[in-house]
């Protein structure tokens, strides 16, 4: 008696226009194509499938994301299974799935892949069974189940399993086309906050400098958002204080610590203006909150401009080089690990500091291959 | 990259081949910090390193850390050129204690 109850409510919510297959088809097409809320679109399709088919039930199972268990995620007609949660290879549904396949089965009792807890529960009896994938090419998404033919005989013939197929396949599309767009919606998402940190990166950049100032600097970053930074500023007697720096790795957590050591560097060096004590707090400070053996390597230094001497500490960075009017080089490899990795012992608060004579050279100081 | 461990002497050592980078430098940190977590004198063997970037060396960085934290060892072994040139540059050699060789070490710190 409940297969022509649930019946009769469905006839009674039949929408007259749906006349034939095509209509149906081109019907529920346009139905896809318009789905704001894909789960919302798929209920409504399984019932006018599930009316269309004169079946007296039907269900919609979805393989999870690990594709290990099938999950009914909706269901019409006499008995409700919604949430009902099977193995992926359990029952005439999960055959269907794994064979990707389609298939009648007229009488369930003769299967041996029926699965019959469900009509234990519920008191239902299946007799027959219509199940078509939903899948596209070998990307298996799940299936869609008609229960019990309300017909004379009882039974789906081949054209409801054509028709099925036809209806599940367009609803595949659907449902995939439906995970893309909220996959692109989430990596828009990412790609913007990403622009967000590198504007933030940028601003923590010196602006370029009015033309003549005696030092100049460029940071192209890899990616968007980089480990690497840079950064001068006038003291109030005039002499320029600057640093250059790469944090170990890639990538945000190297773009946080970059913002942190910048910071650091730029506030601290305001009051404080020597390079080796200078890279000694900042370690100090670095070292208390550093993870994952993450380090920084910097150069700081003091450009006294009218003495043409510049002051230099170098933790671990690349070595600066000067390059004399007479055409030679001169590198200052670094004397002191880099920041972040040792506490320094308490009765030696400054990096080694050493003394370049410029006399009309050129220095230049750069971060290479070692954190590239 | 391509690592094996062996015990020996108490001590654990673990020798790294080929690139320790961005790619391969997750997969050192985790079996270097494994080994470390077992509280035994750890000594990686970085004769088969034939390049290691920033990401590498933090990894042997924390594995140092993790090792001081839990009142064990952390030493590195018969560093290959490509590797002790990286570690000399950034003055890593003041921070790691390093032996020439294997033997060496396990003499020593195992």
């Amino acid at each position: 008696m409940a297969d022509i109850e649930s019946v009769a409510t469905l006839l009674a919510r039949s929408d007259p226009r749906i006349s034939d297959q095509l209509e149906l088809l081109a019907d529920m097409g346009q139905d896809f194509a318009a789905a704001m809320d894909i789960e919302a679109t798929l209920a409504r399709a399984l019932e006018r499938i599930t009316q269309y088919m004169s079946a007296a039930g039907g269900a919609l199972f979805m393989l999870d994301p690990s594709g290990e268990t099938l999950t009914c995620q909706a269901c019409v007609g006499a008995t409700d299974i919604t949430g009902l949660t099977l193995k992926k290879d359990q029952g005439i549904v999960g055959r269907c799935v794994q064979n990707n396949v389609g298939e009648i089965v007229r009488d369930v009792s003769k299967d041996p892949n029926w699965a019959n807890q469900v009509d234990k529960q519920t008191g239902f009896t299946t007799k027959s069974i219509l199940c078509a994938p939903l899948s596209v090419r070998d990307k298996r998404i799940g299936a869609i189940e008609m229960v019990n033919k309300l017909s004379v005989d009882g039974l789906f013939t081949d054209a409801d399993l054509h028709m099925l197929q036809a209806l599940t396949s367009s609803a595949a599309l659907a449902i995939l086309n439906a995970r893309m767009a909220t996959a692109l919606v989430e990596q828009e998402r990412v790609r913007r906050e990403l622009e967000l940190a590198a504007e933030i990166q940028r601003s923590l950049l010196p602006e370029t400098p009015a033309v003549g100032f005696p030092v100049y600097g460029v940071n192209v970053p890899a990616r968007t958002v980089s480990g690497d930074f840079y950064d001068f500023f006038s003291l109030p007697d005039g002499r320029i204080f600057f640093n250059l720096a790469d944090v170990s790795g890639k990538g945000m957590n190297a773009a946080l610590l970059m913002a942190k050591t910048a910071s650091l560097f730029h506030c601290l060096g305001k009051t404080l203006h020597q390079p080796g004590r200078l890279l000694a707090q900042i370690n100090a400070e670095i070292c208390e909150t550093v993870t994952r053996g993450m380090f920084v390597t910097m150069l700081a230094g003091i450009y006294d401009v009218k003495a043409g001497v510049v002051r230099l500490a170098n933790a671990g960075h690349e070595p600066p080089l000067l390059h004399r009017p007479d055409g030679t080089f001169e590198a200052f490899p670094a004397e002191s690990p880099p920041l972040g990795i040792m506490p320094m012992p308490i009765d030696d608060e400054s990096f080694p500091e050493i003394e370049v004579r410029l006399d009309g050279g050129t220095l230049y100081v750069f971060t290479d291959g070692l954190t590239a | 990259m391509q690592h094996e461990v062996t015990e020996r002497s108490g001590a654990f050592v673990v020798a790294l081949h080929g690139d320790v980078d961005l790619d391969t430098s997750p997969s050192a940190r985790k079996i270097l910090l494994e080994c470390v977590g077992k509280r035994r004198p750890v000594l990686a063997d970085l004769s088969g390193v034939t390049y290691i970037d920033s990401s590498g060396v933090a990894s042997l960085v924390e594995s140092l850390q993790s090792a001081r934290k839990g009142g064990s060892t952390f030493a590195l072994a018969a560093v290959s050129e490509a590797a002790m040139r990286v570690l000399q540059l950034a003055r890593l050699d003041k921070v790691f204690t390093i032996y020439g060789s294997v033997d060496d070490g396990l003499a020593r710190d195992g």
